[in-house]
C-alpha cells in the first residue's frame, strides 16, 4: 500500500509522534510512504529549532533521523511555514529575517504537493490535534 | 480519473488561520482541476454568515475566497444543516444544505477526506 | 465503502466525537487515541452500535480498562485498519 501522510501538529503533540510511529509502522510492515506533507502547526514538526526538554523525546529530530534514514520525500507547506515563522534559508533572504530554521531532509513547498501525494497514493492519513 | 477529496471546514472564520487554511486546500485542488468538495460543518457554517465585518477584527475577509470557489471548478459546496441549525443559521444559498445521513453518503462518495 | 474515523480530542471536552457519532455510517468505525481514550468512559458510544477500537498505548498510559464492546490495537494494528476500511477521516 501507498501511505500519504499529512500531520498538522508541532512537534510536541502527541499526534506528532503518533504520525511517527504510524509512519515507522508502515514502512515496517513493507507498505511505501509516497510523501510526508506538514501543513498547518505541522511545520513547527520539521523546524530544526526546537530545544526538547532533556527528559522528554525529541520528536523534532527523531523525525528528521526518520525522513533522512529512508530517504523520504518530506515537504513543508511553504505558505503555512512563512506565517510561522519557519523558514529556510532561502525564504530567510528574501524576507530578510534573521533565523534560519528548516534545513534539509525537509523541502519546502505548495499544497500541490499535497494534491499531488493525494492522487499517488492508495491511503491518505492526517495527524493533528491532540 | 483522478481521485476525488472531500474538505470538511469545521471551523468559525476566525478562530485562527484554519478556515482559511482549509480554503487554500480546496482552491489549490481547484487550481489543478482535481475534483474537490467542500463541506461546512459545526462551527464552519459561520464561515457562511451574512453580514459580518472582517474589518471590525483586523482579520482577512474570506468571502472574496468563498466566491472564487466556482471560478475554480469547485461547484459541490455543502453545508451540514444540523450545524445551521443548532446555530440559528438559515441554509445560504452558497452551499447546498445536508443532513447526517446525507453528509454519511458524501462521505462514502468521495475517495478521500480532510477534517480540519 | 467504509471509513476509519479518527479521534484524539476528549469527548468531555469537546464536540469532534459527537460530530462524528452523527455521521458515522453503518459500515464506518472509531479509532480512539490521545485523549479520545477518554471516550472509553462514556456509555454513549457504546450505544451507538459503532465498531470501537482504541490505540493500546493511549488506554494503557491512562489506565483505562478495554471493555468488550472495544478492540484494543498496536500501531501495526493500526496500519492494517487504515487498509481495511477505504479511508481514514481524521477529525483534526
Amino acid at each position: 500500500m501507498k501511505f500519504a501522510i499529512a500531520l498538522f501538529s508541532a512537534a510536541h503533540a502527541p499526534s506528532s509522534r503518533r504520525a511517527l510511529l504510524f509512519a515507522q509502522a508502515a514502512l515496517a510492515g513493507g507498505h511505501e510512504i509516497v510523501r510526508l506533507f506538514f501543513y498547518q502547526d505541522g511545520v513547527y514538526s520539521a523546524a530544526n529549532s526546537i530545544v526538547a526538554p532533556q527528559d522528554e523525546q525529541d520528536i523534532a529530530r527523531q523525525w528528521r533521523e526518520f525522513v533522512s534514514q529512508h530517504q523520504l520525500d518530506g515537504v513543508v507547506c511553504i505558505a503555512a511555514a512563512l506565517r510561522r515563522g519557519v523558514l529556510n534559508a532561502e525564504e530567510a533572504t528574501r524576507y530578510q529575517r534573521s533565523a534560519v530554521n528548516l534545513e534539509a531532509p525537509w523541502a519546502l513547498s505548495g499544497l500541490g504537493q499535497l494534491h499531488d501525494a493525494v492522487q499517488a497514493a492508495d491511503r491518505l492519513i492526517c495527524f493533528g490535534g491532540p | 480519473m483522478s481521485k476525488s477529496l472531500l474538505v470538511i471546514s469545521r471551523q468559525a472564520p476566525w478562530s485562527g488561520p484554519s478556515a482559511r487554511e482549509a480554503l487554500d486546500i480546496v482552491l489549490a485542488g481547484g487550481a489543478f482541476d482535481l475534483p474537490i468538495g467542500l463541506l461546512f460543518m459545526d462551527d464552519g457554517v459561520f464561515q457562511l454568515a451574512p453580514g459580518q465585518d472582517a474589518k471590525a477584527v483586523q482579520q482577512k475577509d474570506l468571502s472574496a475566497n468563498l466566491q472564487a470557489l466556482g471560478l475554480f471548478g469547485i461547484d459541490d459546496v455543502f453545508a451540514c444543516s444540523h450545524s445551521l441549525t443548532e446555530r440559528g443559521l438559515t441554509p445560504p444559498a452558497s452551499a447546498q444544505p445536508m443532513d447526517s445521513a446525507a453528509i454519511s453518503q458524501l462521505i462514502d462518495r468521495y475517495d478521500q477526506v480532510i477534517t480540519l | 465503502m467504509s471509513t476509519l474515523h479518527v479521534v484524539s480530542h476528549s469527548p468531555f471536552t469537546d464536540g469532534r466525537l459527537a460530530s462524528c457519532l452523527r455521521v458515522c455510517g453503518a459500515k464506518d468505525a472509531i479509532l480512539l487515541c490521545g485523549d479520545g481514550a477518554y471516550a472509553l468512559h462514556n456509555p454513549a458510544l457504546h450505544s451507538q452500535g459503532v465498531k470501537v477500537f482504541v490505540l493500546a498505548e493511549d488506554s494503557q498510559a491512562r489506565n483505562l480498562p478495554v471493555p468488550d464492546w472495544a478492540s484494543s490495537v498496536d500501531y501495526s494494528g493500526f496500519v492494517q485498519l487504515s487498509i481495511d476500511y477505504d479511508k481514514v477521516n481524521t477529525w483534526l
